[in-house]
């Protein structure tokens, strides 16, 4: 039964000395985010949030409580996801909007999201990015009303040695949650995602326009090699060592359309490029349906949406204008790179800790698509870059400073950047 | 003359670390001398071909290193190439199942490798995660650096029969022991991925000479000079000499 949007969350209940402890690390957070905005250093919501959540180590549990939350997470697609679902629960609410708090930032770890909580006491619904390390977290605290699986990947494996590690501890906090679990949005064509989500009481399955297979190639239940089986529409996956299968679809996007469970279909008019928005904004569209939210209405929500954090925004850097892609890992890469159509196009690489150590996997990229354009390559990495295009047929030039990369390319040019030197791209043009 | 077969073993299982790569440096860099060179990627169900000259294996998780050690075993192929003289070379998880024995999962369950390398692997006390730095001793007896990135929780101890391929300047390597690697026959296994034939393509043309049975040309290429030595700066700028 979906759950009706006036319905008030529940208040929260702390007791004098717990509201007295939060109370102050917020002041104190908003003191230091204050000092470091006067600094010219950010928004300071990096360091509200951590000095919030150092004074008051129960700040996340605490804020989470008074509040409906509708978390989404996964690999890739998450801040986009939120910023779709957000806009669409905002259009739901109407002249209510303001009961709406998300972290459209991308701050995505407990002190992120406590640090957004913080900043909108009056608001009791929230949309929340969540890191895939949190989301047990988020499931035993917040106790989710809707929460969002877009997909599993292989992402900075120096940190994460096991994919499946994460998808295992969801699935011990959904069980743990058990009735009073979120109602999950998921991604059927994903299988570890499915898995993933294997002990929820109640999973809606979205058919995507996946395109990164290399993670589901065995089982993650049992093992054994999953195989692919040629069905109408897009080929299903089906695991014949035990029962995983690829779960029959509630929605499913169908080139740039959605179908719904009625079988009706809808257009999403998107102002954020790719198929693989198309398939966030179905998981998006499922979320706020389940949370009462009218399609039209959501529909209208989402396409407000342009540049999520800066993702596919256009700037200017002296006299050239350029789009801004971001793409952290193989996954993200294989959505990102057909997007970027300039000649020629700048890729930056960088290898601290946010964008992984290990910058193997230039060679899981398929740079052999830019054939015929120039890559000028940049970032603290551009060296491993040019010799990874060099072995792919494709010409380049490395101009390892970001600005000079981008103002030498021409009057327009498209960008793919990973996240460090993504960031820096955005702070450069005020954005962030 | 047929062209040199270059085979990627099972890469949906073992490729976890961009270790395609290997692959295509190897077939890059002998279509660079002019010598005709196919690529072929050989996945799990499909047969291995007996007709490779060398023969890759990449980096895995747990569940995909016992089910590539079942399916090569079933198969039989590459066992029949290495007969003939093929070159193995097996990075990381491959490196582990080339071995004797391997251990998965949280309880440590023993599994029997391929048995191609006299080495056995066992959970470490630490995970080896970082910029690694060795010197390889080439066949004319003068060194290489080869740098690269590791990332293992499994330590390898080295049987009477397996020499090691390289000894450790900075990381980890097989199991803090100073060595790295294993050499037996035209096998060899190693740890650092990066993948390791990208970043030390003296290695690479080092496989290709074996399996040809000749010298190559060398091939200059200046961007993989520069690449090297940032690399090699690098960590040794940040890592812990042993």
């Amino acid at each position: 039964m979906p759950s009706s949007l006036s319905t008030p969350a529940a208040p929260a209940s702390l007791s004098r000395t717990q509201r007295l402890r939060l109370w102050t690390a917020v002041r104190l957070g908003d003191a230091a985010a204050l000092a470091s905005r006067l600094a010219g250093r950010g928004s300071g919501a990096s360091i509200r949030g951590q000095v919030l959540t150092r004074l008051d180590p129960d700040a996340f549990a605490e804020l989470l409580q008074g509040h409906r939350v509708l978390a989404v997470s996964g690999t890739n697609g998450k801040t986009t996801t939120t910023h779709l679902l957000a806009a669409a629960v905002r259009a739901g609410l109407g002249a209510q909007a303001a009961r709406l708090v998300t972290n459209s930032d991308g701050a995505n770890l407990h002190y992120g999201i406590a640090s957004a909580l913080s900043q909108q006491p009056r608001a009791d619904i929230a949309v929340l990015e969540t890191d895939e390390r949190v989301v047990s977290d988020m499931i035993a605290h917040a106790r989710p009303e809707i929460l969002v699986l877009l997909n599993f990947s292989r992402d900075q494996l120096d940190r994460h040695h096991e994919i499946k590690a994460l998808g295992r501890s969801w699935r011990r906090a959904l069980d743990a949650a058990g009735a009073s679990g979120p109602t999950i949005v998921a991604n059927a064509c994903d299988p570890l995602v499915v898995w993933s989500a294997g002990t929820a009481a109640r999973v809606i399955w979205v058919e995507t326009d996946t395109v990164w297979h290399a993670d589901g190639a065995l089982c993650p239940a049992c093992g054994s090699l999953l195989v692919r089986v040629p069905s109408a529409g897009r080929d299903r996956w089906d695991c014949p060592g035990c029962e995983l299968t690829q779960p029959a679809s509630d929605y499913r996007v169908d080139g740039g359309t959605v179908v719904l469970p009625d079988g009706t279909t809808v257009t999403p008019d998107l102002q954020v490029p790719g198929s693989f928005n198309v398939s966030n904004a179905a998981c998006a569209l499922a979320a706020a349906v389940e949370f009462g939210i009218p399609v039209e209405a959501a529909l209208t929500g989402m396409h407000t949406v342009t540049a999520p954090a800066g993702r596919f925004a256009t700037a200017q850097f002296g006299a050239t204008s350029a789009r801004l892609l971001l793409a952290k890992n193989p996954a993200g890469w294989a959505e990102a790179l057909p997007l970027a159509a300039s000649d020629p196009v700048v890729l930056a690489i960088d290898s601290v800790a946010a964008d992984g150590r290990d910058v193997s996997w230039l060679w899981d990229v398929d740079y052999e698509q830019l054939a015929g354009r120039t890559v000028i390559c940049t970032g603290p990495r551009a060296q491993d870059l040019a010799v990874r295009l060099s072995y792919a047929g494709v010409d380049h030039r490395v101009e390892p400073d970001l600005r000079t990369a981008i103002t030498g390319a021409g009057p327009t040019v498209d960008v793919i950047a990973t996240y460090t030197p993504f960031q820096a791209l955005l702070k450069m043009v005020g954005l962030r | 003359m047929s062209p040199v077969e270059i085979v990627l073993v099972y890469q949906s299982l073992l490729g976890i670390y961009g270790d395609r790569g290997n692959a295509m440096v190897l077939r890059q860099r002998l279509a660079w001398r002019g010598i005709d060179a196919t690529l072929t990627v050989v996945e799990p169900g499909d047969p291995v071909p007996s007709t490779g000259s060398v023969y890759l294996l990449g980096g895995g998780e747990d569940a995909a290193q016992i089910s590539a050690v079942k399916g090569l075993k079933a198969d039989g192929h590459l066992f029949d190439a290495l007969d003939r003289g093929a070159v193995l070379f097996a990075v990381c998880a491959g490196f582990q199942i080339a071995g004797n024995t391997f251990t998965v999962g949280e309880q440590d369950d023993v599994i029997e490798g391929l048995g191609l390398l006299d080495v056995d692997t066992r959970r470490g006390p630490v995970r080896a995660v970082g910029e690694i730095l060795t010197r390889w001793k080439r066949p004319d007896g003068s060194e290489y650096l080869i740098t690269g990135f590791e990332n293992h929780g499994g330590f390898t101890t080295l049987g009477a029969k397996a020499k090691p391929l390289a000894s450790v300047e900075i990381g980890v390597g097989n199991a803090n022991d100073g060595i790295e690697g294993a050499v037996q026959g035209t096998v060899v296994g190693t740890y650092p991925h990066g993948p390791v034939l990208a970043r030390n393509p003296a290695l690479a043309d080092h496989l290709l000479e074996r399996a040809l049975g000749r010298d190559l040309e060398p091939l200059p290429l200046p961007e993989l000079d520069e690449l090297r030595r940032q690399r090699i700066a690098a960590v040794r700028k940040t890592g812990t000499r042993r």
